[in-house]
């Protein structure tokens, strides 16, 4: 479903990701582990388009030279050098890091401003689904965005990224700042989401939970792939044990 | 077998020199020294020279580098407000404030410039101060709100209860004592704000209002009285921005209600954001590029405002960084292509 091959990033002349090739297929529940400044959220970034944006920006101001290289290819098309939002109308959605939501609006509006890419008819539809997965987020739909916890501003973001429909979710980072319980949680909601349809790449530095939960996972480290796997062949090693379990 | 294609990408590198030379080191070879000291120099240079040429430049360029200087000022102090992060849209407060508090001095007191003028400034940058405290304490617009309607009510509230003159204003003041200071007083006062300004940013103090720029509840956390700081921020724009005012009325030795033009508020904004925000030599720069400009766009008579709007459209939207951070930028770095992998 999506294949990337050799992509490389540049921060001005910093390389963020270095020679990375990995591939997803349909209906996977794929992770990338890597430490901080490993380069997960750089290939979220590079994944949605949104550096495409920012590269733009910067180009601009004249600030720092992003250059991305190599091929990203999503259902046989090239889509390295395409716009953020026409990647979203084929269904590449990404939820971002540190959940952004807009905080002076209530939780069904966000959703609500989620789903421009519905019809009318099926806004409530998604909506049902959102709340079927998230429950909680029904209890406080009227309440403020920017009022919510951490873990309901989490559920929140992801939920405003199934409402547009995706069918590649990519996953920024979602288990940062929650407790181990509501980690669990959105574990179990991102198998859920997974049995909907909805293909899922989801990058973390907590290996613990996630691992049992992949099917397969890629460990990055400086921007350099190190390792590949089935979840289970990730857990059995002695690398990753040393690295994210602490061992 | 398909053969990969070579990728290049651009690179782009300091020149290096920087990073060795900017100690003691420097002294070791001409160069380097000339590479250091030639952009900062030589505008400091010709800025100083420029008022010895009076016979040949004519006395009509002399008058325009004095209101350059003005404008300078006020651009200055809209960048210091900038760098705290208050968005002024209204630099004529501190200018009118100065300006009349000097004029009504020498009017009523009949003292010389060499008093007024000082006291004029100080006293416009104290009222400017206690003027804008009750919005210091709110983010947002409120500020520029503020700034820009403030000098648009002290000019109707002149108008209608005809004090301090009224429209006719305050005339006949006492002229400034030579040529020489009319022309190097704005010049040496705009260098030493210019530096000055550079340096303070720089020090522990400017760090803490860069600070209240970027994340005010971080500094406030840091146990530092966020208010205390944005006040002396204000004082001292004030300060600078009061001086042209208070300058101007003994030059023009009149002082009115065209204190508090909206020009005054809008041309240092220009400049700022044409000459690159958050640099103090960005602003300058920009309101030694805009006022002489405005001045030769004077030969196409009516149009001039168009030609000027065009000039200055065009150099935003092409240079959206500023001149200032372009010059820079080219200055220090160049590029080059890679090849990758």
């Amino acid at each position: 479903m999506l294949e990337v091959k050799n992509l490389m990033v540049f921060f001005e002349n910093a390389l963020a990701i270095n020679d990375l090739s990995l591939e997803v297929h349909q209906g996977e529940i794929v992770g990338v582990l890597g430490s901080n400044s490993a380069g997960k959220t750089t290939l979220m970034n590079t994944l949605s388009g949104l550096i495409i944006d920012m590269k733009k920006k910067e180009d601009r101001r004249g600030g720092e030279r992003i250059t991305v290289l190599g091929e990203i290819r999503y259902e046989g098309q090239e889509i390295t050098l395409i716009e953020p939002y026409e990647r979203v109308k084929r269904g590449i959605v990404l939820s971002r890091e540190r959940h952004p939501i807009f905080p002076d609006s209530s939780v069904e509006e966000n959703l609500k401003i989620a789903s421009v890419l519905r019809k009318d008819q099926e806004i409530r539809k998604g909506m049902d689904f959102v709340y079927q997965i998230f429950s909680h987020l029904k209890e406080i739909r009227k309440r403020k965005a920017g009022f919510c916890s951490g873990g309901e501003q989490q559920m929140l973001s992801i939920g405003m990224a199934l409402m547009t429909k995706p069918r590649l979710l990519l996953m920024d980072e979602p288990l940062l700042g929650l407790s181990p319980i509501l980690q669990k949680d959105l574990i179990r909601a991102t198998k859920q989401i997974r049995k909907e349809g909805v293909t899922i790449l989801v990058t973390e530095q907590f290996a613990r939970p996630l691992l049992p939960a992949i099917d397969r996972g890629y460990v990055i480290e400086n921007g350099v792939l190190i390792l590949f796997g089935t979840g289970r062949e990730l857990m059995e090693n002695p690398e990753v044990k040393a690295a994210y379990f602490g061992v | 077998m398909n053969k990969e294609p070579i990728k290049f990408r651009k690179e782009r590198l300091d020149r290096g020199i920087k990073a060795r030379c900017e100690d003691i080191f420097a002294l070791s070879s001409y160069r380097e020294i000339l590479y250091l000291l030639l952009p900062r120099v030589l505008p400091v240079a010709l800025l100083l020279v420029f008022p010895l040429f009076k016979d040949i430049v004519g006395l009509y360029w002399e008058k325009v580098l004095v209101i350059t200087c003005a404008i300078a000022l006020l651009s200055l102090s809209w960048d210091w407000l900038a760098s705290v992060g208050l968005i002024s849209l209204g630099q004529a407060l501190f200018f009118g404030v100065g300006a009349y508090v000097t004029g009504s001095l020498n009017y009523a007191f009949k003292w010389p410039p060499l008093i007024t003028i000082p006291l004029g400034t100080l006293g416009g940058a104290l009222i400017c101060t206690l003027l804008l405290l009750p919005v210091l304490r709110l983010r947002g617009v409120y500020f520029a709100i503020v700034t820009l309607t403030l000098p648009l009510l002290l000019m109707r509230f002149i108008e209608t209860t005809k004090i301090l003159g009224g429209t006719e204003g305050l005339s006949a003041l006492t002229p400034l004592p030579s040529l020489w200071v009319e022309l190097y007083v704005p010049v040496f006062t705009l260098l030493i704000c210019l530096f000055g300004f550079r340096r303070l940013i720089n020090e522990d103090y400017g760090l803490v209002l860069q600070g209240i720029r970027d994340n005010d509840r971080a500094v406030m956390s840091g146990a530092i009285n966020i208010y205390w700081f944005k006040t002396q921020a204000v004082f001292l724009a004030a300060l600078v921005g009061s001086f042209p005012g208070a300058f101007m009325t003994h030059y023009y030795q009149f002082v009115g209600m065209p204190a508090f033009a909206l020009d005054y508020s809008i041309l240092p904004l220009t400049a700022a954001v044409l000459g690159g925000v958050g640099t103090f030599a960005g602003p300058t720069l920009g309101a030694f590029i805009l006022v002489p400009l405005s001045e030769v766009l004077r030969a196409f008579g009516t149009l001039r405002v168009v030609f000027y709007s065009a000039i200055l459209i065009i150099c935003v939207v092409g240079l959206p960084e500023g001149v200032f951070h372009y010059i820079r930028r080219k200055y220090h770095q160049f590029e080059r292509m890679v090849e990758v992998g």
